[in-house]
């Protein structure tokens, strides 16, 4: 999909560059007309070629391959299955023509149904609030009950009957009393509206966080080394004053989450004066962070990265992961971290020269809400909706604390080892739901021999055919299928 | 004639306090309950010409004792007016289903309370 974007890119860089075909061709070691055909789309350019055009044109190869092409008009795609555009003509397969005529109207596209996406979120939970709140209910109680005998009692006084004092007193009193409760319940009720913040995760923050970590491939070699910092001072608490590694705990809220939350906060906390001046250079610099929320969320999700480097030092992490062969459990146990945080970790083994096995990385709550999303090339992670219902992921909640696992084809016939566990995010109190989330981790079939996960599976006959998203599938004879196919 | 008998089921006193007098000075004797369980023993025990209702009461709520008034053989024809917050259709024909007699909003004109009980306490 990706080679289609690839001419347009070669096109318009070396038409930026002020270049000929003739000219580009020659510094590439082309032919004219074969540089025409690559431009054209009716030739594929191979890595080394389009290696080769990049050096001729003197700019980097990441810009030439389309991946960010790839990824807006993947988005695109998905934006044009929502029902909300259901009577449009625009067909699937022409999302990759818009994005290579006009990237910059895809782009508006893609902010415009960002923000449509953020209000209705907003919308939503204002609607779920009014309906919902027990204090709205009870303050609306409270004002048509004064109102009323408010009402009724000037009423009386005003009325034809005669009273006598002590009826008169009687009733103005409690006209008196309950305008005055009136006007706090009104008060009350209104500063309801006031500062009721309706806090709401923004789609569009959330997505550039989520290509902020793309970009940079979910590598950060400056917070690698920054953690090593904080490793050797927390290991030697007379160097810094600190406590040591195994004490460090404590805090108002360490009572959630269990023993390995409770270290794992604590060592952000602690590795935070270390790491946030590096973190800052970061956030500020990176294009794809416009706004104040996504720097402020991509900040968090960054000294989250630094507490797990320093508790799974990268170079000894990677080690032991192939040792055990991403045996998560044996991960977990190893350095005294949970499921989850060993999950996150094997997905950031990206450090050049020195990678692990390539994983995508997805957590989902039970109602198929995706929380956190890494996607890898060949295997998009849905941003507006849920998976396919054949995902490992969504199996796993019947069978929490349990690693589940399989084999799976795209409809492409990109092919994956999935493997999902439900997991508590929060210990369980008796006669409260459990709150569960699903982790996800996928990896390339071809890697699955050093995988724990794949043994005693075989690939061809555990492979089974699974989609991305229920709307975008050519799967049309899937059972498990949610929503009929829109068909390109 | 005797005069007319009228239960006030409502447990806000001021409101309470309003009921009682512009019935009494309609001519008519008024008890009240603040409280649906206890209500329904009154009705039982007592003769009553009509009831008038609150429905937000705590315990057993109004329309549970409407119910359950309709239920009850004993108390057949005892005309019940519903005092609601809510005015919607929907919720009139709730209360109507139920058998209440006549449909009240709050906050209510004393006039409405007055001609709604005496007409319906009339036909007794």
């Amino acid at each position: 999909m990706a080679s289609t974007l690839r001419g347009w890119k070669i096109r318009s860089a070396r038409l930026a560059g002020g270049l000929s075909q003739a000219e580009l061709a020659r510094r590439a070691g082309l032919s004219a007309p074969y540089l025409n055909l690559i431009e054209r789309n009716r030739r594929p350019a191979s890595a080394a070629i389009l290696a080769r055009i990049a050096d001729a044109l003197g700019v980097a190869l990441a810009e030439l391959d389309g991946e960010a092409e790839r990824r807006l008009s993947e988005e695109i795609g998905e934006i044009l299955v929502d029902p909300v555009l259901a009577a449009s003509q625009a067909a699937i397969g022409s999302a990759e023509d818009l994005v290579g005529r006009a990237p910059g109207w895809a782009e508006v596209i893609r902010r415009l149904y960002r923000a449509y996406r953020d209000q209705r979120q907003s919308v939503l939970a204002l609607a779920d609030r009014l309906n919902h709140d027990p204090f709205l209910g009870e303050g609306v109680h409270r004002l048509l009950t004064h109102v009323t005998s408010i009402r009724s009692s000037a009423e009386i006084l005003a009325g034809q009957t005669p009273l006598d004092a002590a009826e008169r007193d009687r009733f103005l009193a409690i006209v008196t009393a309950d305008s005055a409760r009136l006007s706090d319940a009104a008060r009350s009720l209104l500063s309801f509206f006031e500062d009721n913040s309706i806090r709401v995760r923004s789609a569009t923050t959330m997505e550039h966080v989520d290509a902020f970590i793309f970009d940079t491939n979910n590598y950060f070699g400056s917070l690698e080394m920054a953690a090593a910092e904080v490793r050797s001072d927390l290991r030697d608490p007379q160097k810094s004053g600190t406590p040591a590694l195994d004490d460090a705990g404590g805090g108002r809220d360490e009572i959630a989450g269990g023993a390995s939350n409770r270290s794992f906060r604590s060592v952000r906390r602690l590795a935070l004066p270390v790491v946030e001046g590096e973190i800052d250079r970061i956030v500020s610099t990176h294009p794809a962070l416009p706004s104040a929320e996504a720097r402020e969320l991509a900040r968090s999700a960054l000294s989250n990265y630094a507490a797990a480097a320093v508790l799974m030092p990268y170079d000894d992490f990677l080690g032991a992961a192939r040792a055990c062969r991403y045996d998560l459990d044996v991960l977990g146990a190893r350095y005294g971290v949970s499921y989850e945080q060993a999950a996150h970790r094997v997905a950031t083994l990206r450090k050049p020269g020195a990678e692990g096995v390539r994983f995508a990385y997805m957590r989902s709550d039970p109602s198929g809400f995706v929380t956190k999303r890494l996607p890898v090339p060949g295997l998009p992670l849905p941003r507006y909706g849920t998976a396919c219902p054949l995902w490992v992921i969504y199996g796993a909640f019947q069978t929490p604390g349990a690693t589940v696992r399989g084999f799976g084809e795209l409809p492409g016939g990109e092919q994956f080892l999935f493997l999902a566990r439900a997991v508590e995010k929060s210990p369980a109190v008796v006669g409260r739901p459990r709150h569960l989330l699903s982790i996800m981790l996928a990896c390339p079939a071809a890697e699955a021999a050093k995988v724990v996960y794949g043994d005693g599976l075989d690939m061809r006959s555990a492979m089974i055919p699974v989609g991305t998203i229920c709307r975008l599938c050519t799967r049309l004879e899937c059972g498990a299928r949610q929503e009929p196919p829109l068909l390109a | 004639m005797t005069q007319a008998r009228i239960l006030v089921v409502e447990d806000e006193p001021n409101i309470v306090e309003s009921l009682r007098f512009i019935l009494s000075r309609a001519g008519f004797a008024v008890d009240v309950s603040g409280d649906g369980a206890d209500a329904l023993r009154r009705m039982r025990n007592g003769r009553y010409d009509a009831v008038v209702l609150d429905i937000m009461l705590p315990g057993l709520n109004g329309f549970e004792v409407l119910k359950a008034v309709r239920a009850d053989p004993g108390l057949a024809g005892l005309p019940v007016i519903v005092l609601t917050a809510k005015g919607q259709a929907t919720d009139r024909r709730s209360a109507e289903e139920i058998g209440a007699s006549a449909f009240i909003t709050k906050p209510f004109a004393n006039a409405d309370v007055v001609a709604q009980v005496r007409s319906l306490a009339a036909r007794r």
